[in-house]
């Protein structure tokens, strides 16, 4: 475990930071899409899931770049965590009341284009995202890994790859 | 690993990069908070009303009230658009109800050169004809480079638009603040999708009433609509 460990680490940033990443820079193209997917999960007073809605997709690409490049991963991974444990807790709701609605986590948010409810599509993207907490709660029980700039100058010989 | 904790870390760096990181943040979403307000400084398409959430207004003392905020790029607005367009043309054409076009442009900047366009055809007193070319012409797939200039222009043309004004509205994207308040109304109002109607400003069933000829002219009878 000890060898293994700070890979274990930098899998789980790249993991982490990626999907983050991805979601991230997939929304910020079209910020009107990102705040009507907010808005269909009914959690918030319209004003303020539009505001969300804006802004989420950069707090997302920033943990991302945190958490890719490895700086202050302790409390970048306790903010994807917290992330994570708000997305799931949005899907739940949304599934338990039956609204009928994409998750719009990677852009493509808003109503679904049938009107229904599909159950399997909830029941995947809260799986992915509690397999994406266990890997924010693993950074940040376990900090220090291959390539992370917190401990720059002990990893320099492997920085460069 | 053991020694991991005991490392030196290199603290001008690291605060850089943090620095650096929460930079882009803020900026990216004051730029995106700011974009995203309603313009108040802009030129407005004929016979659109602000009250009626910037959107193009036919019948406007008609009653009831019939709201549509599609897409031009959104397959549902298109299958939508072929099963009902032909009935909502006759109720504009009629005059049995006020109906409300709101062009909305959230599927990305091919969106925003359409809704430009067909209120640049609206100018000319032809938005319903070019409302059905550009359904008749959208692409397969979003954004795909097939709504230029160019295209929407020479699209007119099938239509009997021409002439310098309307092609430069189509270049100079005359509209494209007006394209920008009508995605903040919307938002404001919480739509989420697109095709949305609204009858008398509430929403139609989306399960049933929207694919449905016979479903859709009934909620529109039993709004009001003779």
């Amino acid at each position: 475990m000890k060898k293994v460990q700070p890979w274990l680490t930098l899998l789980a940033r790249l993991v982490l930071g990626g999907t983050l990443l991805a979601a991230g820079l997939l929304k910020i193209k079209n910020p009107s899409e990102a705040a009507a997917s907010v808005r269909v999960y009914k959690m918030l007073p319209v004003v303020i899931a539009n505001i969300l809605g804006y802004g989420l997709p950069w707090v997302e690409i920033g943990i991302a770049l945190l958490l890719i490049v490895g700086v202050a991963l302790k409390k970048s991974a306790l903010a994807g965590g917290i992330l994570m444990a708000m997305f799931i807790i949005a899907i739940s709701q949304a599934w338990a009341r039956g609204l009928p609605i994409n998750c719009g986590c990677f852009g493509n948010g808003g109503v679904t284009a049938d009107g229904k409810v599909h159950a399997l599509t909830y029941f995947t993207e809260i799986v992915r995202d509690i397999g994406l907490l266990v890997l924010a709660g693993f950074l940040y029980r376990f900090p220090h890994g291959k390539l992370g700039l917190d401990k720059f100058e002990l990893e320099e010989n492997d920085g460069n790859k | 690993m053991a020694t991991s904790n005991s490392g030196k870390p290199d603290k001008g760096l690291r605060a850089t990069v943090i620095g650096m990181v929460t930079f882009v943040v803020i900026v990216g979403i004051g730029f995106t908070l700011i974009s995203n307000h309603s313009k108040s400084v802009l030129k407005l398409p004929a016979t659109v009303s602000k009250a009626d959430g910037y959107g193009i207004v036919f019948n406007p003392t008609a009653k009831p009230v019939i709201d549509i905020w599609e897409d031009f790029q959104c397959p549902v607005c298109q299958r939508f658009e072929a099963i009902n367009s032909t009935y909502i043309n006759q109720v504009v054409a009629a005059g049995t109800a006020k109906v409300v076009f709101h062009p909305m442009s959230f599927i990305g900047q091919e969106s925003v050169l359409a809704a430009n366009a067909a209120a640049c055809a609206n100018d000319q007193g032809k938005f319903l004809a070019y409302h059905t070319l550009l359904y008749q012409n959208q692409s397969p797939t979003e954004n795909s480079g097939k709504f230029t200039s160019d295209f929407l222009t020479k699209l007119g043309g099938a239509g009997g638009i021409s002439g310098s004004k309307f092609s430069g509205c189509i270049s100079n994207l005359s509209y494209q603040n007006w394209t920008k308040n009508i995605e903040v109304d919307a938002a404001s109002k919480n739509i989420n999708s697109t095709p949305t109607i609204f009858v008398n400003g509430k929403e139609i069933d989306r399960k049933t009433q929207y694919m449905d000829p016979v479903a859709f002219q009934a909620v529109l009878t039993a709004g009001g609509v003779k």
